[in-house]
């Protein structure tokens, strides 16, 4: 099996998985003022998982035309390696990312909480500037600007049914894993970008 | 109750089908091994490196004296690299090499370091004197190969490719080719800078083929601006060097180094 059909198994696994939860899955009873929750705006914050060292700040926004539809849209603005900037005559100048997904999945709902699982699809743009500042060299400076793919799967729980409500996603990308070759070697770039985020929810609509 | 256990069953499906893939997709093809030779040398350094030797097709057709690659972190990149020197000489009707693999005979930090920076690290001067010693004389004198230094190529990535640069200023008659994949040149204050800087004078008209490669999302902070000042060196003050330099989109420090391995062979195969 190559990896075009690798690929598309996987995700046809998880599109049958999704749907027969929808499929066999009833409103809880509790639940049933979630039906208005239509539009939400959810900012947070988090982290990647590669040992914490890039701080993000995200926001989310879901809309659920009907009960088990959602779409959304997640934006991110990553500070990178935030926590050492000058590493043996090495600065870091600056070191960000900013990402836009575009999101489509379902929401199965319980008592207290609502879970999402959404397929995203998006771009994200990575900046930085590292400059060798040894006074036994030249001065050298290096930047690096790159555009690439970013797709994957989101989760998103929702605890609360109020106007405000505790919100926390956690994003697993597919790339460079399974997109560059679903090789061992990738599995450290997939980790890389894997993301932890947790935030207010606010209820619009 | 119900709710959960499809909750259950999702999350178990998505996961065990990402374990699938993973478990499925972790091999390397291994090299011939008919035409593979495992040998150990007992270094004076203490240690004991497993060396392997890939063979080219017609070793045993041909009277031809063979280039070789010594490949650093044999034990991981040896298959790799065979293969892929195997289907670049095929490919471009080209001679073969043979591939000598140097595994581990002490942690890689050591060996592949040039000073001492804490307990693990600051033994590539006898790592060298075993290549230059005792390893290469074997390979020279166990199979038939060219024993000239613009023949031999040393590849390695990361504190490898550290190795290879230091190789590279300190003991420049060793070997005419080098690739270099991510190389640590940041180690102990750029000290392969250093040693490249106070060897110049010596190295700068010797023939050279570089390759330097390295992915970019490398931005641990460390990685980019010291690998920039070792290409531009070189570029601005060698007189007599093949150089390329290759970035690897949207790569970090593991997943291009194969990638990098490629183009690099790709480079020194075209024009050795």
């Amino acid at each position: 099996m190559d990896m075009k059909h690798k690929i598309y198994l996987a995700l046809a696994i998880i599109v049958c998985a999704v749907n027969y939860g929808y499929s066999q899955n009833n409103l809880a009873p509790d639940a049933k003022h979630s039906l208005l929750r239509k539009l939400t705006i959810e900012p947070g914050v988090g982290i990647h998982t590669n040992f914490g060292t890039d701080f993000l700040i995200s926001n989310l926004v879901q809309w659920n035309p009907t009960k088990r539809l959602a779409l959304a849209s997640h934006s991110s603005f990553n500070i990178n390696n935030v926590a050492q900037r000058n590493f043996n005559y090495v600065n870091t100048d600056y070191n960000y990312s900013l990402n836009q997904k575009f999101g489509i999945g379902t929401t199965l709902y319980a008592k207290k909480i609502s879970h999402t699982v959404l397929a995203m699809v998006g771009m994200k743009y990575t900046t930085f500037q590292e400059t060798l500042d040894n006074p036994n060299f030249n001065k050298v400076s290096t930047t690096i600007s790159a555009v690439s793919p970013d797709y994957g799967m989101m989760y998103s729980l929702k605890r609360g049914w109020k106007k405000y409500f505790f919100t926390t996603r956690f994003y697993l990308p597919l790339s460079p894993w399974l997109t560059e070759g679903a090789k061992i070697e990738n599995i450290q770039g997939t980790l890389r970008d894997t993301a932890l985020e947790f935030g207010i929810g606010i209820k619009i609509l | 109750m119900k709710k959960q256990k499809i909750l259950t069953l999702i999350i178990g499906v998505i996961v065990g089908a990402l374990t699938v893939f993973l478990l499925g997709s972790c091999s390397e093809e291994e090299f011939n091994p008919g035409l593979t030779r495992n040998f150990t040398i007992q270094a004076s350094n203490g240690a004991a490196y497993a060396i392997k030797v890939a063979l080219p097709e017609d070793y045993h057709s041909s009277f031809e004296k063979y280039s070789t690659v010594y490949v650093l972190d044999g034990q991981e990149n040896f298959d790799f690299v065979a293969n892929h020197c195997k289907e670049i000489a095929n490919r471009n009707s080209v001679q073969h090499v043979l591939v000598v693999s140097i595994g581990y005979g002490n942690d890689r930090s050591i060996d592949y370091t040039p000073t001492k920076v804490g307990s693990n690290t600051g033994g590539g001067a006898q790592f060298l004197d075993f290549i230059e010693k005792e390893l290469i004389p074997r390979v020279e004198q166990d199979f038939r190969v060219d024993t000239t230094r613009s023949s031999r190529v040393i590849l390695g990535h990361s504190y490898g490719g550290l190795f290879g640069a230091c190789v590279f200023a300190v003991n420049n008659n060793l070997f005419g080719n080098y690739i270099l994949l991510s190389p640590s040149i940041w180690f102990d204050n750029e000290v392969s800078l250093l040693l490249e800087k106070q060897k110049r004078d010596i190295n700068k008209d010797n023939p050279q083929l570089v390759f330097l490669g390295i992915g970019e999302a490398e931005n641990s902070g460390r990685m980019q601006a010291p690998f920039e000042a070792f290409y531009q060196t070189l570029r601005d003050h060698y007189t007599d060097i093949k150089l390329s330099k290759n970035q690897e989109k949207n790569l970090d420090h593991v997943g291009s180094k194969n990638p990098n391995i490629i183009k690099g062979l790709n480079y020194y195969f075209k024009n050795r």
